[in-house]
């Protein structure tokens, strides 16, 4: 248990020193901008004073490794400046943001394994047989669509084809559900309402599976090669020589051996599934921090794209960090050598 | 770790080995691909960017209401939908070969050396790509286009800043196996310079999966453009991009959805082919992989 504690704590202190690296990278490639962000923030009128108090209270003044140091020391206090278009504190937009982009993100992590576990070992089952190369191929042109173009054909089949399911927001503005955690579907529970429940529920659905029907071909193909990786292993022959059924062996041993490389496949692939949300969330007009990004760039909101920035990377660290730790959790020659 | 040297056919056996399905498929698919970005101007029925103001929002022409002229229907400002996916091809086919060619260049020369050389070169840039990977791709695209400014150059350039390490790390990796093979090590000991090491005996056995992961870059690189130009990014109002269209039809989803049905068609088709192509090159280029069905 020591030597996890130490690999859990080491882990710690390296993604504290890659999260300060990334946001000097974030910083240096925000001041390349070839405009000054002060010009669309001032009225024309604007005298030389009033120009350089704002750059002051923005900390634009001085050299990049100044204004860096000025940023760093406000950001380790909680404060990431204000958003120049929304007027508010970064932090507090994505104090309200941030909780619907990890409810869409779980939701479709959830319908991710709910198709891709059966998908795997389908592939698996069909390896060297006459439906192979058809699967194969389909899970190639599946590979292909990337999640905002499922987005697209989900809102055309589903919201104004056959219009059954919503399509705008994170639920329909008739329910006044309060935010006590920011989880839409937790609060409706906390307050008892099933309807809103039902509907915020809904709205999850189609965002939710356009980001894991592009994710799942690749939990597909990882599960799939892992099985058969296992399929060779002694320890599946004993299980079948102990004339255990077919899916017994599957399901029992192989499953659970293949289960750590898909594991740390999707921590590694988290990013992709993350960075997905940021057009499912332009798409389907849905209020986390992709849309947030999305506005900021589209606003030039420079101390409001620095901050999303930095915490999508925080995301991504912090799933890596999890997943690793599952890793030695889960696999017993880790923990034990 | 396999001693015996694979014997290289040459010749018809090159050909023959090269004849998977998903080659020939993704090849024949990226090929007209080709063939329609490069014969745009005589392949499309309008001029992509000619607006037809008494024409606006027409259905495809099997569909009532439908013209001729415009067989797959015209976008809100009249302009012929089937002549912009016809000429956004080119804008896709372009940034896809231009990036593929920079990400190869950059990861494979970084690769090759952090792999040949290891030491301090190979902890430093390690150390890079361990951030990059902390980025999502989309974000940090996003971010270097607020930073560079837009147009086609950026968009290929940013493609390729993020992109890399997906060549150095693969490179890398197999570079730190070739290095301590047998014939490498011969080749030291003849007293060859490094230059002649690398270029001859090293390169020529990560060649095979350059080649696999320029197929799929293309592919990559083709729906980074297509988000970039959805988020009103990438390239100037008068280049025609399938994100673009997908942008301008959205707006208009509830009474012209096929509008949208040609780009996305479009996008699918050509990320597809490059996808086959990859797919189909490494299992046919890499023995290893033969059996497998592997990832990498």
């Amino acid at each position: 248990m020591t030597l996890a504690f130490s690999l859990f704590a080491r882990r710690l202190g390296s993604m504290f020193v890659t999260a300060l690296c990334l946001s000097v990278v974030v910083f240096i490639v925000l001041r390349m901008i070839p405009s000054d962000p002060l010009a669309m923030l001032l009225p024309p009128s604007a005298t030389q004073a009033d120009i350089d108090a704002v750059r002051i209270e923005l900390g634009l003044n001085g050299t990049i490794f100044e204004q860096y140091m000025v940023w760093l020391g406000r950001a380790l206090q909680g404060d990431l400046g204000s958003s120049i278009y929304f007027r508010e504190p970064v932090t507090a937009l994505l104090a309200t943001t941030l909780p619907a982009t990890l409810e869409l993100v779980l939701v479709s992590l959830a319908i991710a394994l709910l198709i891709s576990i059966p998908g795997g070992i389908l592939l698996y089952k069909l390896e060297g047989r006459k439906g192979e190369m058809g699967a194969d191929f389909f899970l190639v042109v599946l590979l292909s669509i990337p999640s905002f173009l499922w987005g697209i054909i989900l809102i055309i089949v589903f919201g104004v084809m056959f219009p059954i399911l919503p399509f705008m927001g994170r639920v329909d503005p008739s329910f006044a559900v309060p935010s006590i955690t920011g989880f839409m579907l937790v609060d409706a529970l906390l307050q008892g309402d099933l309807r809103a429940l039902v509907d915020a529920f809904s709205h999850l659905i189609l965002p939710a599976l356009a980001l894991a029907l592009s994710f799942s071909p690749i939990i597909v193909r990882v599960l799939r090669s892992s099985l058969l990786e296992t399929a060779t292993e002694q320890y599946v022959m004993t299980a079948r020589l102990r004339g255990q059924s077919e899916w017994n062996v599957l399901l029992r041993h192989m499953l659970k051996n293949a289960a750590l490389p898909t594991l740390t496949l999707i921590g590694v692939q988290f990013g992709f599934l993350f960075g997905g949300t940021l057009l499912i969330e332009l798409i389907f007009s849905f209020p986390g921090i992709g849309n947030l990004m999305v506005q900021a760039i589209k606003n030039f909101d420079l101390p409001l794209i620095q901050g999303v920035a930095l915490v999508f990377c925080l995301m991504v660290l912090l799933i890596n960090f999890c997943v690793d730790s599952l890793y030695v959790v889960l696999n017993p020659r880790v923990k034990t050598s | 770790m396999t001693t015996i040297a694979m014997p290289v056919s040459r010749g018809d056996g090159w050909i023959r080995r090269l004849a998977h399905p998903k080659v020939i498929v993704g090849g024949v698919m990226a090929l007209t691909l080709a063939a329609v970005a490069l014969f745009a101007p005589w392949l499309a029925p309008n001029d992509p960017n000619y607006q037809d103001l008494l024409a606006t929002l027409l259905p495809p022409m099997w569909a009532d209401g439908g013209l001729a002229q415009y067989p797959l229907g015209t976008d809100t400002l009249g302009r012929c939908v089937l002549s912009r996916v016809i000429y956004g091809c080119r804008l896709a086919l372009l940034v896809a070969l231009a990036a593929a060619v920079g990400t190869m260049l950059l990861g494979t020369v970084l690769g090759v050396l952090a792999g040949y050389y290891r030491g301090r070169f190979d902890r430093l840039v390690s150390g890079v790509v361990i951030l990059w990977m902390a980025f999502p791709p989309v974000v940090f695209s996003m971010m270097l286009m607020v930073g560079l400014g837009t147009g086609v150059r950026n968009v290929i350039l940013a493609v390729v800043l993020v992109d890399w390490t997906r060549f150095y790390r693969v490179v890398r990796s197999e570079v730190i196996v070739v290095r301590e093979r047998e014939y490498v090590h011969a080749a030291w000991l003849l007293g060859f310079s490094h230059l002649r090491i690398v270029l001859r005996e090293v390169l020529p056995a990560v060649f095979p999966l350059i080649i696999t992961l320029f197929s799929l870059q293309m592919g990559v690189a083709i729906i980074v453009e297509a988000i970039l130009s959805f988020v009103g990014l990438s390239v100037p109002s008068d280049v025609v991009a399938w994100g673009v269209m997908l942008a301008d039809g959205r707006d208009q989803i509830y009474h012209a959805g096929w509008n949208l049905l040609a780009p996305v068609i479009g996008i699918i088709f050509a990320v597809l082919a490059f996808n086959l192509l990859s797919d189909g090159l490494r299992v046919v280029l890499d023995p290893r992989l033969r059996k497998r069905g592997g990832d990498a």
